[in-house]
């Protein structure tokens, strides 16, 4: 195989990072205070040199009908994908007593055209091993239509996707067997103390806003009728602010043709821009326990609203995160590695065009629910009360920055992060200069953040476990209580 | 749960990252011209302490991959022990002579890579994918633990923990958690593919350091392990610096091969079990089938592909989409270097019986057995084999995982070179008459999974 296309150089960043310092024994003296979990002896040979990559671009065009055509060039593999993005058609603008309904519209979508049973669409694609999905989430702003195949499978495939999305019969004996599908799966979701958590918890930190949205209901599903769906894929299934974006196998020359042949029956609606709100500001923080019958652990999820993607604190909040719950974070190395309460243990955040969310989460054993609560909370406290030591966030710097040259390998890695910056209007250097950025970030900066979006005034405390850890979590406070379907009880 | 893997990794979800997906083949209409798929490069090369060390050289992108398969999973344990294969894989992030407890993972993270480690029944896997300029890291990390892990009581109860938490929420905090190692305890007779990977609680209590000292002697040996590297590095300068750091290790005795007899099973055996996690009814069956390295390895492959790859397959066109008495319904035959499985699960559809899901299941295996298979299901088989070749030439950390497995399983490293050659020589009647060998009555296990009524309001 050649070398990549990918020009790749390899030099010390010593303008951007400092060298990764050699560390003797007495180094964990430095570490925060919940290092036990972790002990450097700083003897094992590291590279002091940050591979520096530079990202290929992708090349783009803007069709007629308000079509974006995006495409990163790779012909390292014989394969080619591709993912349609259509803002305006994601279950953030479904009606809020039709939860899910451009998500089961995008599942009918692939249930039937025109011209192709279910059967038969499913038997093309299988047969020449090719893949098509279509899906839209219960809060996302957009729906999106991915696919791929071997090179020489995917003018075939392409063809297939157009007729889903343009010629969609939407049948009704399919749409039948679909609720029966679904209503089992939301009978099933309900044993995962994870889904129990993740649902209260998206409704207490966005209140009715349509970010709070995981799931269709089964009452929502019994409102939405074929002619709700085929409204939906008519009036939101547009090309007028959509995008395609190709990986692979394929010039943009190429792609335009493909999508000019194939596409051209999808007019423009002349719809504006869908517009987002930000959801308002959660009430106070309280404790939530939903009572889950059989727990032997507790699943805990602790956070509060984040940012849009591009506040420039989002910088700043992704270092300090990776400090405290990314791999081998501080809450890892305390609550797992030190004190043994868990198997797994992080913090995540999501920023989107509405503000989205952090939080912090684990699965305990039922009898150090209490204990391991206070030791998460303490670390989040931690990040806010003291700068984090030098070398810990020179590591965390380090691991976001060294990172980048993986993704080489996977052009659809890679397209990505340029769909992201479509998505987000991100600059159109944003990706080249995200190296510079993270590793610029100050210690000051990062507990600037963590003060702000962790404060504990902000944090809402979900748990779901058995109902006798009920006087545990009343210690710390108001607490709601629910049980396994989502309902408050006295 | 078939493996227990550990997830160290709790990236924030920054990226949008496109699901890969691939095509192959042509199904409908014209055949079209295939395009020719390279083969995998590799040096195999053995070490004077036995370390078998493979290397495959792709330049692609600026990064590598490393894979240690120790030759040790939960096969080798024995009873009172069980669960020891994982819980030391766990002791092998804790530290040696020259890396902390923990130190690893740190330094391979804060590096840009990734890493894990993962027990099954047949081996023991650790990886690592990092930077290019960061080869001589993962050598000595692995080479150090090879070598000289430090095995102290303090880590031994912390990781038993972090295990013991592991069970918890893998298995008994989890709906159908228990329907497993119920599953195998009943379908085998050999303990060693009897007990769960993850072993029971009590056993996992009566671990001791010594326990974890002798195991480690036994079989962290090199000339029990495969070690091997794909991606952007020099084949020649690689073995010489993995001999610099390998080398000097001993080897040790070779461990006493596990007897994998399984007596021939006479009768169906049957159970239903109570679970007061799950909601809806699960259906599992399976048939004893011969180990992976079987010549019928291949037409078993087919079978399960035609019986549940995907929506155009039979047990979903009936069972789901027509008859809908399963929202779900998978077939598979599982890897296995002994005496194998062939697995069916479906979820039973609110309102349906199980019983009539297991008659369609039986009736849709029947099928296979005496009718014909369509030319577009074999096809679909064939095109799938070259699809997942094409999916592991694009990660570097796939390849290694599978060469150096496929190393120790089979003695064929280069085996994935020749997949989609040997699907595509397995003829109808091959799937035929693996059906017909070994999807019977007399030689499988029906475990029901039927939900425990609620306990009083606001659980126990």
């Amino acid at each position: 195989m050649r070398r990549t296309p990918v020009a790749v150089l390899a030099v010390s960043l010593a303008t951007l990072l400092p060298p990764h310092p050699v560390q003797g024994q007495a180094g964990t003296q430095q570490q925060p205070p919940s290092t036990a979990g972790l002990v450097v002896k700083g003897k094992a040979p590291v590279s002091n040199a940050v591979l520096a990559v530079k990202l290929p671009h992708p090349q783009e065009a803007t069709l007629a009908n308000g079509l974006r055509v995006m495409v990163l060039e790779d012909h390292r593999l014989p394969r080619i994908s591709f993912q349609l993005m259509m803002p305006g058609a994601g279950g953030y603008y479904d009606p809020a007593a039709k939860v899910g309904l451009s998500g089961v519209t995008a599942q009918m979508m692939r249930e039937g055209t025109a011209t192709r049973s279910s059967q038969q669409i499913s038997q093309a694609l299988e047969t020449m091993s090719a893949n098509l999905n279509v899906g839209s989430g219960a809060s996302g702003t957009t729906a999106t239509m991915s696919g791929g195949a071997l090179t020489e499978n995917f003018a075939p495939l392409f063809d297939l996707a157009a007729d889903i999305l343009l010629n969609p019969s939407f049948p009704g004996d399919e749409w039948d067997r679909l609720k029966t599908r679904t209503r089992a799966g939301l009978v099933q979701q309900r044993t995962q103390p994870q889904f129990l958590a993740q649902e209260r918890f998206s409704k207490v930190v966005f209140g009715d806003h349509p970010g709070s949205r995981v799931s269709a209901t089964p009452e929502s599903l019994d409102a939405i009728t074929r002619d709700a769906m085929v409204e939906c894929h008519r009036t939101r299934f547009v090309p007028d602010h959509a995008l395609i974006a190709f990986a692979g196998d394929i010039s943009l020359a190429a792609a335009r043709t493909l999508v000019e042949s194939k596409l051209g029956a999808w007019k423009k609606a002349g719809v504006a821009k869908p517009a987002v709100t930000e959801p308002a500001a959660a009430g106070t923080a309280k404790g939530y326990l939903i009572a889950r019958p059989g727990s032997v652990q507790t699943t805990f999820v602790v956070g509060a609203q984040s940012m849009t993607r591009t506040d420039p604190e989002y910088v700043p909040l992704t270092v300090a995160n990776r400090v405290l719950g990314g791999t081998m974070g501080r809450l890892f190395r305390h609550l797992r590695e030190e004190k043994g309460y868990t198997y797994g243990v992080g913090s995540f955040f999501s920023a989107l065009e509405h503000r989205g969310q952090w939080s912090a989460s684990t699965s305990v054993r039922t009898e150090v629910t209490e204990a391991a609560l206070n030791d998460l909370l303490a670390d989040v406290e931690a990040m806010r009360t003291a700068p984090v030591p030098e070398k810990e966030l020179n590591d965390a710097k380090r691991a976001i920055v060294a990172g980048f040259a993986l993704s080489l390998e996977s052009p659809e890695q890679l397209l990505g992060y340029y769909v992201q910056s479509w998505l987000y209007g991100l600059p159109a250097d944003y990706w080249d200069s995200y190296p510079a950025l993270i590793s610029g970030v100050t210690a000051a900066q990062a507990q600037a953040a963590a003060s702000k979006y962790w404060d504990p005034s902000r944090l809402q405390i979900v748990a779901v476990g058995d109902a006798k850890i009920t006087d545990t979590m009343k210690k710390r406070g108001a607490l709601e209580l629910y049980d396994a379907e989502g309902k408050m009880t006295p | 749960m078939a493996a227990s893997v550990r997830r160290l990794v709790a990236a924030s979800p920054m990226l949008l990252v496109a699901t890969l997906t691939l095509g192959n083949g042509f199904g409908t209409a014209t055949p079209v011209a295939q395009t020719a798929i390279r083969e995998v490069k590799f040096s195999d090369a053995k070490l004077k302490n036995g370390l078998r060390v493979i290397i495959s050289e792709d330049h692609a992108a600026p990064v590598f991959a490393i894979a240690v398969n120790y030759n040790v999973g939960s096969r080798d344990e024995r009873k009172g022990r069980t669960g020891f294969a994982h819980l030391f894989e766990h002791m092998m992030f804790k530290g040696s002579e020259n890396v902390g407890p923990g130190e690893h993972p740190y330094l391979i993270f804060s590096n840009g890579g990734s890493m894990n480690g993962t027990t099954n029944k047949d081996r023991t896997l650790y990886f690592e994918i990092l930077p290019a300029n960061q080869l001589d890291l993962a050598l000595f990390l692995e080479a150090d633990r090879m070598r000289s892990l430090e095995i102290t009581g303090p880590n031994l109860d912390n990781q038993r923990q972090a295990v013991q938490e592991e069970r918890r929420l893998g298995v008994d905090n989890q709906p159908y958690g228990k329907t497993f190692e119920v599953r195998d305890e009943l379908a085998y007779e050999n303990f060693a593919y009897e007990h769960s990977v993850i072993g029971s609680m009590a056993d996992l209590s009566a671990a001791t350091v010594d326990d974890v000292a002798s195991f480690f002697k036994t079989y962290y040996a090199p000339n029990n392990a495969v070690l091997s590297i794909v991606g952007d590095v020099d084949s020649k300068v690689t073995l010489e610096k993995v001999r610099r750091y390998f080398e000097a290790l001993p080897s040790q005795p070779a461990p006493a091969a596990v007897d994998m007899t399984e007596p021939a099973q006479a009768e169906e055996r049957r159970t239903t079990i109570e679970d007061g996690l799950a909601r809806l009814t699960r259906l599992d069956m399976v048939y004893k089938i011969p180990p992976s390295s079987s010549p019928d390895a291949d037409a078993l492959q087919v079978l399960g592909t035609v019986l549940s790859s995907g929506r155009s397959s039979r047990f979903y066109e009936t069972i789901v989409r027509q008859k809908e008495l399963s929202p779900s319904v998978n077939a598979f035959p599982g890897e296995s270097r002994g005496p194998g499985l062939f697995t069916v699960i479906g979820i039973v559809t609110p309102g349906k019986a199980v019983a009539d899901l297991e008659a369609a299941i039986d009736a849709e295996v029947e099928r296979v057995k005496n009718g014909p298979i369509e030319p577009w299901e074999m096809e679909k088989a064939r095109n799938n084999a070259r699809s997942q070749l094409v999916n592991n030439l694009g990660s570097a950390l796939g390849r290694a995982i599978t060469m150096g497995q496929d190393a120790l399983f089979y003695d064929q490293p280069g085996r994935l070179n020749t997949t989609a050659a040997r699907i595509a020589k397995v003829t109808p009647e091959d799937v035929q008459r693996v059906a017909r060998q070994y999807l019977v009555k007399t030689g499988r296990t029906v475990v029901i999974t039927v939900p425990k009524p609620a306990p009083a309001k606001g659980g126990l």
